[in-house]
């Protein structure tokens, strides 16, 4: 459930025709002042639960307390506001968590700490029309993982099982 | 020695010099098998299916399947995938980051997933838009030098890309051609399929699960079983086949429905309807047929301080098996329910539905202060079948399965140090054994091996139709 601001000022001699988009997160229970993310109408809120209890009011010539998260305007084409634009939505700068952000953990090392072909980007090795060799040369091709390699054997960290 | 040298008398020749003698120097059974089977050897014997060429244009799990069969036992399968992409099975994985790169040359951060894995070992890896007329002859030409084809699309399709049985039979009349999906002709002819499909729509799922009485629900087994279970089939199919045309001569063709092949796991389900009306239940954990036969819930895990969930909380399921009136009256002792003992005579009362929830809920309640080693050990110290219900980390570290070589690691030649399972735990040959050389290759890995080499098109040709993305 999403809440909006469906701003109808006069702004540069038509409507401003903008939905502000308030999200649950940020506006489930809360009072105070929003901007419009295309005229900058500064209106009044009080939402409880979920719930626009009191609002939106004008408010005119007072300083917003906050944005809403994105914006659009859903007659013109669908104009978008992302989040995280200066004066116009709520800056968006926290990142979602690693694990949602499809950042992958690169396994380089099996369980038994042998060389897996598991990384990315992989160095070019096609042939011609894509066609690979049939063996891979962990020195040539990844000197990197190949020294780390070696250190582990010495380590004597590399199993049999 | 004998006076006559050619004269051949028993007790100058080595080995035993009687039939008692003989049985005394048998190996032991362990031992012959394990010369026999030599797990780790494989490489050293011939392949059952040599010489036999297979092309598969399939996609996913069941139809690669019914190749990878054939290539594990050594027949050369060229498997044909789409330009660039290469089967959609590619691109499906499980959890963060479990891809093997690189996918393809174009495309250095893109992986293959691991649900790939054993549905494509050994296979020479091409890359063809088949609907291009000007890839027809090549098609064609490895029609004519291959003894067979499984494709997977739906039913008409190559029919209408004039690459169906109808027309590849005229070109090579020996062709065994393997057509695998979900429903097959008939009125829901352009059903496609996939694994759960064929669970749900084969009345497999029904059941499978608790009874809903118990909480459960209609259940899909978590692995895509039907799937390897029906590739293994079509597998059957073709073996069969190339038996006939070494008969007579001639091709066949195969047509295998998914969704029908899931029905016969279903065993007496449809005679039971056909002879009492009675719909067949979902039964669970339990068995229909015997009791005590099967896993219990234990109070305790065998891992409590581990870090992951499915040893911490998981490792808590016992089988147990005492269905036996002699072993019936043991597990009752053992556990204290001597009322049950009294009351459940025999196997067929034990079975019946009412006597299994009373005799269950009491094995776990003996079971709920107890970890479920601790419950196995009890009942296999008494002479009872109890095993745990292990996990893949158990299953790994289970001494039996490595002295098999049922589960070992690979060195494979691209991917590097994969640990396998798939290709070895399909049963054991002392002649011709299965083996895996690689776990797959990149998308068109062997485009030149098998269009310059084995067609016989000039890499300059190749290298043109890879650029326009024919390949």
């Amino acid at each position: 459930m999403c809440d909006i601001i469906w701003c109808k000022k006069d702004f540069e001699g038509k409507p401003c025709n903008t939905i502000n988009y308030l999200d649950p997160y940020c506006f489930w229970n809360w009072e105070g002042t929003i901007n419009c993310a295309e005229c900058g109408a500064v209106y009044y809120i009080h939402m409880i639960q979920g719930h626009m209890y009191k609002g939106p009011e004008d408010r005119p010539g007072e300083k917003p307390d906050t944005s809403p998260l994105y914006a659009d305007k859903p007659l013109e084409g669908y104009r978008f506001y992302g989040a995280g634009i200066e004066n116009r939505t709520r800056p968006f700068e926290c990142l979602p968590r690693h694990i949602y952000l499809g950042v992958p953990d690169m396994v380089k090392f099996s369980i038994r700490n042998r060389p897996v072909r598991g990384w990315r980007p992989q160095p070019p090795d096609g042939g011609i029309a894509g066609s690979y060799r049939f063996n891979w040369d962990l020195k040539r091709l990844s000197p990197d993982v190949y020294e780390e390699y070696q250190q582990k054997i010495k380590n004597g960290e590399v199993t049999e099982w | 020695m004998p006076k006559d040298p050619r004269e051949t008398r028993i007790e100058d020749l080595p080995g035993p010099k009687s039939k008692e003698e003989l049985e005394e120097m048998k190996a032991p059974y362990e031992e012959f098998c394990k010369a026999k089977f030599d797990p780790g050897n494989e490489f050293s014997k011939p392949q059952a299916l040599k010489g036999i060429r297979w092309l598969s244009t399939t996609m996913y799990i069941f139809t690669p399947h019914s190749v990878s069969n054939l290539a594990e036992m050594g027949a050369e399968v060229i498997k044909v995938e789409m330009p660039r992409m290469g089967d959609p099975m590619r691109h499906c994985a499980p959890f963060n980051e479990t891809y093997l790169y690189p996918l393809h040359d174009s495309r250095p951060m893109t992986g293959t997933g691991m649900g790939y894995l054993n549905a494509n070992p050994n296979e020479y890896h091409i890359t063809m838009d088949y609907h291009l007329p000007e890839l027809k002859e090549a098609f064609y030409s490895l029609v004519k030098m291959s003894d067979g084809l499984t494709e997977c699309y739906r039913p008409g399709t190559f029919d209408r890309w004039k690459q169906s049985f109808r027309y590849l039979q005229e070109m090579n009349p020996r062709f065994i051609y393997v057509w695998g999906g979900g429903f097959g002709y008939g009125p829901k002819c352009f059903g496609g399929s996939y694994d759960i499909l064929g669970q749900a729509h084969a009345g497999l799922a029904s059941v499978t699960g608790m009874h809903e009485y118990m909480g459960g629900h209609a259940t899909k087994h978590s692995n895509w079983c039907i799937d390897w279970y029906s590739g293994t089939q079509i597998t059957f199919g073709i073996l069969a086949a190339m038996l006939w045309r070494r008969k007579t001569g001639l091709g066949t063709m195969i047509e295998f429905s998914q969704v029908q092949a899931a029905t016969r796991c279903l065993g007496y389900a449809a005679p039971l309807y056909g002879r009492f009306g009675v719909v067949r239940q979902r039964w669970g954990n339990w068995d229909t047929q015997l009791c005590a036969h099967g896993i219990i819930l234990c109070g305790k895990s065998d891992y409590p301080d581990a870090e992951n969930p499915q040893d911490r909380l998981e490792a808590r399921y016992a089988m147990i098996s005492a269905f036996q009136d002699e072993d019936w009256k043991e597990l009752c002792a053992i556990t204290g329910m001597k009322n049950l003992m009294d009351k459940y005579k025999s196997n067929n009362e034990r079975a019946e539905g009412e006597a299994q929830i009373e005799i269950y809920a009491a094995l776990e309640k003996w079971a709920a202060d107890k970890s479920r080693g601790e419950v196995c050990k009890i009942l296999q110290d008494a002479g009872l079948l109890a095993e745990p219900v292990s996990n893949d980390r158990e299953y790994y570290e289970n001494e039996h399965w490595r002295t098999r070589g049922t589960v070992r690691w690979m060195d494979d030649p691209i991917f590097g140090d994969v640990l396998q399972h798939g290709s070895y735990s399909a049963g054991m040959m002392s002649k011709t054994p299965r083996r895996l050389f690689w776990i797959w290759r990149p998308v068109g890995a062997d485009n030149v091996k098998i269009y310059h080499e084995l067609l016989g098109y000039p890499t300059k040709t190749v290298e043109e139709w890879y650029e326009k993305a024919w390949l």
